[in-house]
């Protein structure tokens, strides 16, 4: 009865909070992979474009940088990027010296 | 009344198509129909021995494209089922050795002696999957719940719009026990990444095995869930689009379900 086992294991892990499931892992590196090839971009960008960004909107607010989330949303005829983040405070323009 | 012709696909191999296209085509065979299910696979031909027809092949279907016999006998019926044919692939040929012109050609022709002709595509994007799809008005993707099965299924099912032909799509080898548990893509998670239509949720299903070991076919099994799901796709073909879709369950044993109750697991 190794399958029981192996249940009985997963559970047990998750109860703690040690890994997501699999299948989510799985979701999100598929979600990835389908923008990559239609993009034809590569994660490395991806990841210079979060950073850029996070660059631009931290120039007019404060947010806290490490929530900042990516996620891709599909519809029937198009996919978009999302980038959420929440927003701390509006930063001041320096007042002219 | 002329017949429809229908492209089975999946882009990667190995996830079931020629096994799905034969249960498929039995199955709507045994709804009453007269079916034609054609290899594509020249040079790999496979569906054959699936069938159990591998000992009877005569000519094939680049004879028949070619003009070098005549469809009926290039058609091979089935051992059980009267009015099931299968048209084998070539094994010497080269893959590109048909056109797609060829192919519209010849799926007119099959059209018109059959209600329904099933061309089983091969793997990947080249040659023969341009000649399957070539002569085809409507695709089934089969895939199965893993990333790289998804991932060559969206592939696909762009080349498919491409050609303006919207397919449909069958999920093979679902364990249920491992949705349940988290570790394996769900219906909805494929269905969320890919958006098209379902046509039918299939499950892991050993007597799958031991029905191709024979070269029987897993429609004739009465407590095969594998199918069961095969026949009620037939069924959604066959004029009954909104036949309900079962998912397959997974049957809690006892401890799980009192587990569940006082809120463990997930």
């Amino acid at each position: 009865m190794a399958d029981k086992e192996a249940d009985v294991l997963g559970i047990v892990q998750r109860l703690f909070g040690k890994e997501p499931a699999s299948k989510d892992v799985a979701k999100k590196r598929l979600k990835f992979a389908l923008v990559y090839d239609k993009l034809e971009i590569s994660d490395e960008m991806l990841q210079e474009l979060q950073s850029d960004i996070i660059a631009v909107i931290s120039k007019y607010f404060e947010i806290d940088k490490s929530s900042l989330k990516l996620d891709i949303q599909r519809s029937d005829d198009l996919s978009a990027l999302v980038f959420n983040t929440p927003i701390i405070a509006a930063k001041r323009k320096n007042v002219a010296p | 009344m002329e017949g429809k012709v229908i492209v089975i696909t999946s882009g990667k191999g190995g996830v079931g198509k020629s096994t799905t296209t034969a249960a498929i085509g039995a199955a709507l065979a045994l709804e009453g129909k007269k079916v034609a299910v054609v290899d594509m696979d020249i040079g790999l031909r496979n569906l054959d021995v699936i069938m159990g027809l591998e000992n009877r092949i005569v000519f094939n279907v680049v004879d028949a494209a070619k003009g070098k016999c005549k469809i009926k006998q290039a058609a091979i019926k089935d051992r059980k089922i009267d009015n099931l044919f299968l048209i084998p692939a070539s094994q010497s040929d080269n893959k590109n050795i048909l056109t797609p012109d060829e192919m519209v050609r010849l799926a007119k022709r099959l059209k018109h002696e059959f209600d329904f002709v099933l061309m089983d595509c091969p793997a990947g994007i080249e040659q023969g999957f341009e000649n399957s799809v070539a002569g085809a008005d409507e695709a089934i993707v089969v895939c199965t719940p893993e990333v790289s099965a998804v991932r060559d299924a969206d592939r696909i099912i762009g080349l498919l719009y491409a050609r303006s032909i919207t397919p449909k799509l069958i999920i093979n080898r679902i364990v249920p026990r491992m949705v349940d548990n988290g570790d394996m893509l769900s219906h909805e998670d494929v269905l969320d990444v890919l958006s098209i239509e379902l046509l039918g949720l299939v499950e892991m299903d050993d007597n799958v095995v031991i029905a191709t070991n024979t070269g029987a076919s897993v429609v004739h099994d009465k407590i095969s869930k594998a199918g069961a799901a095969f026949r009620r796709i037939a069924k959604r073909l066959n004029g009954q689009p909104d036949l309900p879709i079962q998912i397959p369950q997974y049957q809690k044993k006892f401890w799980g379900k009192i587990g569940k109750k006082l809120g463990f697991g997930r």
